[in-house]
């Protein structure tokens, strides 16, 4: 492990299996307990948490799995959220809320209503999505410790 | 103290079995004794469930040294109830205090219930701006857990006061009894706690604490038997309900015109559940969350006699909440705009200390955690006392504790000692055997 250094340190580092459906909450939680546990904003946890939440459901749903992280430097909250899935074609539309194109078991369990993307970008003030057909996503969502980002 | 609970270090045994039963990591065995972390602790009494040895125990007062005090007005959690082989009618109950010398709050209950189920309906009929679901305050030890462990959610729950306290206020001051002591009849360590720590008003208008075991032991050993002719009242049927798991909703129901989205959610891992949910704001267009920590609600309480089941057989054959008659709801009205179901304070948040001054030095803290937890085996099997492999690291580094307390640890050290034991037997001394010496 780093020490605190300008940059950026990783807090946890996660495996996000597919389709493990229960795992995603508990990452959340796991991500907000070590934020609490820095003395950040119970607010802020909030936003990790469900940032977190949205983006290993993604990786789980559509992804096949993959890694998800958290990083802290000394201005911001980053959720890494990589995955080796087939890739989002049109971001654009991913980004509409209730836009999804979840297989219909997935939406019989009550998840993939489409609004993943939209929760993510709505909860988190600078998002990057680095996504290409076939080869896979890499999202990175920041969230602003000094809270500039508003909701 | 922790909240509402009494460890008997006599009866532990240092068996670890209840440190994985606590929802929030509060317990930790330390040479051979059980000890329960007073800011963790939510007063669920999980911990009580799983105690074999009897040696974590509900925190009341002795009843020898209250039964003699008179006056004593008596306050019952609707769960002591059904707690008896008659119907739960807290009519009958009525009559059984005032015939042992007490002063039962019966009446000013109802009222009271009456109006945290009315204050309710008319908070969420009225607050678009405020943050839903809203969540019961009823049960404390939900109270607690969301005051220290989902703190986000604070805005989310009810400042409604407890019925069982206001109700000692209202009783005092109509009957101008301000000075007499008062009892609570509590079927968990979560309703001590309300009475020893109260959230939003200064101090409980409760003086002592009585399990409904207790009581229930009392009354049924002296033989006591039912007085002939005593009536059900349709008021008391709505807060005898709040015993059971979606009593407090079917009474808000009552008040409200509204279709209410409401959920009743019981029992330690639900409740986390559920909050979790409306933390990751999943929980969409529903109004209201009935939690009680207990399963089954308050007829679940560790302190109780009966069998929940059993109550709620009773609770279900006596009837269903019954709406109140237009002649009950008009004296709720005043009441109502004195505004004494309030609390009196806001909710504020349990804040843990973070593992350092600043950020910095609780990242390095963080860090020194993290590399002594990559040290431990991950089996979280909670022989060292702490529950989780996680705990066991954040202790060692706080200096309470050392790694040769995890048992796979030292097992592993005493194979590499008595591995270098007998390398060390094969070396033997050059002056004695020089030709052999290699």
């Amino acid at each position: 492990m780093n020490p605190m250094r300008p940059g950026k340190t990783i807090l946890v580092q996660r495996e996000v299996k597919p389709l493990d459906f229960l795992s995603a909450g508990e990452t959340a939680s796991e991500f907000k307990e070590t934020l609490k546990s820095l003395g950040i904003s119970a607010d802020l946890c909030r936003k990790t948490s469900i940032v977190a939440y949205e983006a290993e459901m993604n990786a789980v749903i559509h992804g096949g799995g993959g890694e998800i992280i958290l990083k802290l430097d000394e201005k911001s909250i980053t959720i890494v959220a990589k995955d080796q899935g087939p890739g989002i074609e049109n971001v654009n539309l991913a980004m509409q809320e209730g836009y999804s194109t979840a297989p219909d078991f997935v939406r019989e369990m009550g998840f993939g209503a489409g609004m993943g993307l939209p929760n993510i970008k709505k909860y988190s003030d600078e998002l990057n999505i680095e996504t290409e057909p076939g080869k896979g996503t890499t999202l990175r969502a920041l969230i602003f410790l000094d809270g500039s980002g508003g909701e | 103290m922790p909240h509402g609970i009494e460890i008997s270090g006599e009866d532990c045994r240092g068996c670890v079995n209840c440190i994985k039963s606590c929802p929030t990591e509060a317990i930790r065995v330390i040479n051979g004794k059980v000890r329960i972390l007073e800011e963790r602790c939510i007063g669920c009494g999980e911990c009580l469930r799983i105690c074999s040895h009897r040696a974590i125990s509900l925190q009341e007062t002795d009843w020898d040294s209250i039964s003699g005090i008179r006056p004593m007005a008596v306050v019952m959690d609707p769960a002591l109830f059904s707690q008896f082989p008659w119907p739960p009618n807290p009519a009958i109950m009525e009559e059984i205090l005032r015939d042992m010398g007490f002063e039962p709050i019966v009446k000013e209950c109802a009222l009271a219930f009456d109006l945290a189920a009315m204050a309710q309906a008319r908070i969420m009929e009225a607050g678009e701006s405020r943050e839903m679901p809203m969540i019961s305050t009823y049960c404390p030890a939900v109270l607690r857990l969301v005051r220290m462990k989902f703190q986000e959610l604070i805005p989310n729950l009810a400042p409604v006061e407890s019925p069982l306290e206001t109700s000692v206020d209202l009783w005092k001051a109509r009957n101008n009894k301000s000075r007499v002591q008062t009892a609570l009849v509590a079927s968990c360590p979560a309703r001590v706690a309300m009475v020893e720590d109260p959230v939003g008003r200064e101090a409980s208008s409760v003086d002592h604490v009585i399990s409904t075991a207790r009581l229930t032991r009392e009354i049924l050993s002296k033989n006591r038997s039912l007085g002939e002719g005593i009536v059900k009242r349709p008021r008391d049927t709505r807060w005898m309900n709040w015993s059971a798991s979606g009593g407090e909703i079917a009474h808000i129901r009552h008040f409200t015109e509204k279709p209410l989205k409401a959920l009743a959610v019981s029992g330690m891992r639900n409740i986390i559940g559920v909050l979790q949910d409306i933390e990751l704001r999943r929980l969409k267009g529903v109004d209201f969350i009935e939690a009680r920590a207990c399963s089954m609600g308050c007829i679940g309480g560790i302190a109780n006699a009966e069998s929940c089941y059993l109550s709620q057989v009773k609770i279900d054959n006596y009837g269903n909440s019954e709406p109140p008659s237009a002649e009950e709801t008009a004296p709720l009205e005043e009441l109502y705009d004195a505004g004494i179901w309030k609390l009196q304070y806001d909710i504020t948040p349990i804040e843990s200390v973070p593992l350092g001054k600043n950020m910095a030095r609780a990242m390095e803290k963080l860090n020194e955690i993290q590399s002594v937890y990559a040290e431990l085996p991950h089996l979280d099997c909670g022989t060292c006392g702490r529950p989780t492999c996680r705990i066991m690291a954040e202790d060692i580094v706080r200096g309470e504790a050392s790694l040769d307390d995890c048992i796979f640890r030292l097992r592993e050290k005493i194979g590499r000692l008595s591995g270098e034991i007998h390398d060390l037997s094969r070396r033997l001394v050059h002056t004695m055997t020089p030709e052999e010496k290699k």
